[in-house]
């Protein structure tokens, strides 16, 4: 071939190939913008997974992005800031909302509500343009970042479980720890002191056994089996002085049930709730709660530190008796100087109708959350299990049915500012937990709750991962995952006293 | 026909014939087996998911190709192609190294992966991958442009299908030491190969947070859960060391002096290779994936065909037998036509493996112990190495249309929904989401019907006689359950607590099977000699005559006749049959 003809042949070939790519480049631009024509408007509110309608959301959250529910062709969203700005976006039936043009509509809209109007396209190709629906924006900012551990809701064996941190104003999420660098063991129970992300703990079970508490990316790893408390250190929560850690020592067992109501039990044969001192790397006695006639579990300090709060039950038999045990909500003042229990216990919540577990306050001393169960202190199997709370000022209980949904609602955590709470909640699928994040004022009123938004609304179809304990922090944990896992290899437990 | 024996291709044709035998011969129902442990989505998330992985897109084409692995002769043929052209590329490399040689060496750490066979082609892709760059990077000419594409190929090997990156610069490096001989040449092979070894590192750093291991050899290849088998070494390092073999003995005077002879003697040395292989390989659980694909059909009476001429090697096969047995309304006759062991032979103890935890579930779903089936399907699903498993996602789906929970069922319909083979069940199952569609189903009502009522906290696998006892009590006419539980108790010679669901029974005016009748029979006669609670049994005639029969011949018979003329009767069993150690659950 001459080169001539050569040259003609790649010019023809170079110019087929730019036309193709135009064409393609045209596709896509025309299928991003379809504008719904001759709409049939209807009374009814769009089916949107996840339902963010009529929600009420931080000023600092990422783009709730959503689909729409059905057989449908194409969408058409309007966003409308009360304050003025509107953008709009098209889709197949989903859309992604542009992290620029959603933190406008936020920061213009604090305090006020965006208005979002859908219209979907059929196969049949006719559109419809639904009623519109709100998003509330508060003034409220919630923590940057949402810790949480991912694993598979399985009953008595795990495979692969990480901690996470997802940053919540992106879709950032990255590793804290992942069990796949640290043989495959089980990782659970991680907290933070007063969600101060440069101070938290976890516990490793089996390979590499032991508490890992990190401080300004310092890792300590500690043996706290004692012979004086019969366990590990298990379900923790931070003194707000960071010197000392409450938890529960547990023998936990499990079984599983035959009838299709029930599916397993979790409970303890043995628990008390003991005090660890971290500087002096002792439980104190004399802050601990040991006695054989009854079972303590599920500590928690007052945001003063000045009061121990746990969930106690009489020692009956178990298994035995598995559905008869209900657990109080009790406290017991703490001298945080002298690392002791001063007085006597204080039963906030009886046990007489219902069971009490994570209690947990709200970081200004306002509101009291916990979970509430027909019986038992491990609700996540107990499709009964509900979120109450008491205002701490008068007492009186507080209405949480707007975050309660027929499903399991379970852990949750405060934000510092006391006005954003995240839940565990099985509403989705009633099999994995995944985590919803509320509004709460200052008179302990609930917002509708709204499920963690992602860039892909489809991925929690795909996820065969469990959210399990939410933990709102203030920022970024930094320690490096190789770290700990560095620790976790070559480092030797510390032996912990009990005095 | 001399042109013919020194015909290279020829031997590619007899190791390509000689693959597809030996794996249809001995890995037929293994391949198919591993079919379901890889689930294949059509959606794009599952690409970039993998993409964002060290090896993830070799792990997409295995997935991919996996999924066919479903239909007969897919995979032997497939394994054939994949590890044909991996001996025609690597032969090819050898002579772009400059060593003329017959396609016997290049074919010899092929071999490797009929020795230590792969559940996952995951690897032979990977090391096609690494062979074929090597190769192609023996075409380009320029000596700059080489080295730098020769970097630039172990920057995609490793993000695409590591660890063919490791392999490739080791061949790269070994084609500049072998075709040039200059100290330069060798510099630059070994530099590639010091990239290839410190890219994972990098990697880690700046990219990914996974393990050492998950950063050199990826997680895809192997289950990363436990340490990578020395096979692994074995393969991959022999392709290397033949390079360099075959390089230093590439002077060497050939053993015949006639062409065509040493084409014949290297033809029979591969025809005894492939013969041998063929031959004298076998896959110790060939039978129990043979019976688990079987079972995947429900085609249970194959089962119990083959198990009559094949006897049960272990107790997984067994398990399967058994099951079969209940499903084609025989397993009292199988209880004492194929040896048992009891319990274990039932279902598992306390499964964590693979067939156990599917055992465990087709065991629990068959006696509807709904509940375990979908908690061992649960576990099953999730230990497994990709954390997939749609022959037991399936399961779950059941499992929760049967206990009402639509939401959980509708999470599994919509991931299977996405794969090719059981996107028209999962859809079918969609219809099902409607409380009244399901209510108005018959085997969801069966299984319903047959729920336990009463809540206990026995594990199935843990204490077999007590779970079923309680399934008995609930429904006795759970057929399945009370077999098995009949089953356990006559195994065991337990006559007294036999009878006591005998005379329920007898009750009920329910017919008895034979092996039942003749428990009856000895039971009268050595336990409790009772002729009126006897004859309120009804005992076919033929049974009592042949049992009493027997009672006359019992003592004038030689055993093995005694046995050969009544070893298929309880009775028999009773009275010579030491019955299986209680397994200490």
């Amino acid at each position: 071939m001459k080169n001539e003809t050569k040259r003609k042949v790649v010019r023809i070939a170079v110019i087929f190939i730019l036309i193709i790519n135009l064409l393609a480049l045209l596709f896509v631009f025309s299928a991003c913008s379809h504008r719904p024509e001759n709409p049939k408007l209807t009374n009814e509110q769009p089916a949107i997974f996840p339902d963010y309608k009529e929600v009420t959301v931080p000023p600092n959250i990422a783009p709730l992005n959503f689909r729409l529910e059905g057989d449908i062709q194409n969408c058409y969203i309007t966003l409308n800031g009360e304050n003025g700005s509107s953008f709009s976006y098209s889709g197949k039936n989903s859309i992604r909302i542009k992290p620029k043009e959603w933190k406008k509509l936020l920061t213009e809209n604090a305090g006020k509500s965006i208005k979002i109007t859908v219209s979907s396209q059929a196969k049949d190709k006719q559109w419809s343009t639904w009623q519109a629906f709100n998003i509330y924006v508060s003034n409220d900012p919630i923590d940057s970042h949402l810790v949480y551990r991912l694993i598979e809701p399985g009953y008595e064996k795990w495979h692969i479980i990480g901690i996470y941190q997802r940053d919540l104003t992106t879709y950032k999420e990255k590793p804290i720890i992942k069990n796949n660098m640290t043989a495959y063991n089980c990782i659970n129970c991680h907290s933070f002191c007063g969600g101060n992300p440069q101070q938290m703990m976890f516990h490793m079970r089996a390979t590499h056994g032991g508490t890992y508490i990190i401080t300004d990316n310092e890792i300590q790893k500690l043996n706290t089996k004692t012979e004086q408390t019969i366990s590990n250190l298990t379900y923790p929560y931070w003194h707000p002085s960071g010197k000392y850690i409450t938890t529960s020592v547990n023998d936990i067992k499990q079984f599983f049930h035959a009838v299709k109501e029930k599916k397993m039990e979790v409970f303890d044969i043995e628990s008390d709730v003991v005090v660890y001192d971290i500087e002096k790397q002792a439980i104190l006695s004399e802050a601990s709660i040991i006695s054989k006639d009854a079972y303590e579990t599920f500590p928690s300090f007052s945001p003063d530190g000045s009061w121990l709060y746990y969930c106690s039950a009489p020692a009956l038999p178990m298994p035995q008796q598995y559905d008869s045990i209900r657990y109080a909500l009790c406290r017991v003042p703490f001298d945080a100087n002298q690392g002791r229990i001063t007085a006597g216990v204080d039963t906030i919540v009886g046990n007489d109708r219902f069971s009490a577990s994570f209690p947990r306050i709200s970081p200004d001393g306002h509101f009291l959350m916990y979970t509430e169960t027909a019986y038992g202190q491990f609700p996540i199997w107990h499709k009964n299990a509900e979120i109450r709370m008491i205002d701490l000022l008068n007492g009186n209980p507080v209405d949480m049915s707007a975050i309660n949904s027929e499903d399991t609602e379970s852990y949750h955590s405060w934000s510092r500012n006391s006005r954003w709470v995240v839940v565990s909640s099985r509403r989705d699928n009633g099999l994995y937990t995944l985590p919803y994040l509320a509004h709460i004022d200052e008179n302990g009123q609930a917002s509708k709750p709204f499920l963690l938004p992602q860039k892909d609304p489809d991925l929690y179809d795909y996820l065969l991962y469990s959210y399990n304990l939410p933990e709102l922090v203030e920022g970024a944990v930094t320690v490096s995952p190789y770290a700990i896992q560095h620790a976790a290899e070559k480092q030797s437990a510390v032996q912990v006293s009990f005095r | 026909m001399k042109r013919l024996l020194t015909a290279n291709w020829l031997l590619f044709l007899f190791f390509f014939s000689g693959c597809f035998l030996f794996f249809e011969i001995n890995y037929r129902f293994m391949y198919r087996f591993m079919e379901q442990y890889q689930l294949f989505l059509y959606t794009t998330n599952y690409f970039f998911d993998l993409l964002a992985q060290p090896g993830g897109y070799n792990e997409y084409i295995t997935s991919f190709i996996a999924q066919f692995f479903f239909f007969p002769f897919v995979a032997p043929v497939c394994l054939a192609v994949l590890l044909t052209a991996i001996g025609f590329l690597f032969w090819l490399f050898i002579k772009r190294c400059g060593v003329e040689v017959s396609a016997l060496p290049a074919l010899l750490p092929v071999f490797l992966f009929w020795v230590f066979p792969v559940e996952s082609i995951a690897s032979i892709l990977s090391v096609l991958t690494g062979v074929a760059s090597a190769y192609g990077y023996t075409f380009i000419r320029k000596p700059v442009i080489r080295y730098s594409s020769g970097v630039v190929f172990i920057l995609f090997l490793y993000f695409l299908a590591t660890p063919a990156h490791l392999l490739a610069a080791v061949l790269f490096g070994l084609y500049e030491y072998c075709s040039g001989e200059n100290k330069r040449r060798f510099a630059i092979g070994a530099g590639l190969i010091i990239l290839a070894l410190l890219l994972p590192l990098v990697a880690m750093r700046t990219l990914y947070i996974i393990p050492m291991r998950e950063a050199y050899f990826s997680k895809f290849l192997y289950h990363p859960e436990y340490p990578l088998p020395t096979s692994f070494w074995y393969t991959w390092c022999a392709f290397p060391l033949m390079v360099l073999l075959v390089y230093l003995l590439r002077n060497r005077k050939k053993v015949f002096r006639k062409d065509w002879i040493n084409g014949f003697a290297i033809c029979l040395t591969l025809l005894l290779i492939i013969g041998g292989g063929i031959f004298f390989r076998e896959n110790p659980l060939e039978q129990v994936y043979r019976y688990d694909w079987l079972a995947r059909q429900q085609q249970w009476d194959k089962i119990i065909t083959h198990a009559e001429k094949h006897p049960a090697k272990d107790q997984d096969a067994l398990v399967y037998v058994n099951l079969a047995s209940a499903y084609t309304d025989s397993f009292n006759k199988a209880l004492m036509r194929f040896k048992q062991i009891g319990e274990d032979g039932f279902i598992p103890y306390d499964p964590r493996t693979r067939l156990g935890l599917i055992e465990a579930e087709e065991v629990a779903w068959t006696v509807n112990q709904t509940n375990a089936s979908q908690r061992f399907a649960f576990v099953g699903v999730l230990s497994s190495e990709r954390c997939v498993q749609p022959r037991l996602m399936k399961r779950l789906i059941e499992t929760y249309l049967v206990n009402e929970e639509y939401k959980a069922a509708e999470k599994y319909i919509r991931i299977l929904e996405q794969t090719l083979l059981y996107s028209s069940w999962a859809r079918e199952q969609r219809k099902l989401l409607q409380p009244e569609v399901a209510e108005s189903t018959p085997w969801i009502m069966a299984k319903r019907k047959l729920n336990p009522v009463t809540d206990n906290p026995h594990d199935l696998t843990k204490s077999f006689p007590n779970a079923i006892a309680f399934l008995i009590d609930d429904h006795p006419e759970n057929r399945i359950a009370f077999e098995y539980g009949m089953g356990y108790l006559l195994i065991h010679k337990e006559l007294g607590a036999f009878m006591h669901y005998m005379k329920a029974l007898n009750e009920r005016g329910e017919a008895l099977p034979v092996l039942y009748q003749e428990a009856i029979c000895i039971y009268y006669s050595a336990v409790e000699q009772n002729p009126e609670t006897f004859s309120s049994f009804p005992i076919d005639p033929a049974v009592y005559n042949r049992f009493t029969t027997y009672l006359q011949q019992v003592r004038t018979l030689s055993p093995t006749l005694l046995a050969r003329q009544y070893g298929d009767t309880y009775y028999y069993y009773a009275q010579s049959v030491q019955p299986p150690k209680r397994q200490n659950r």
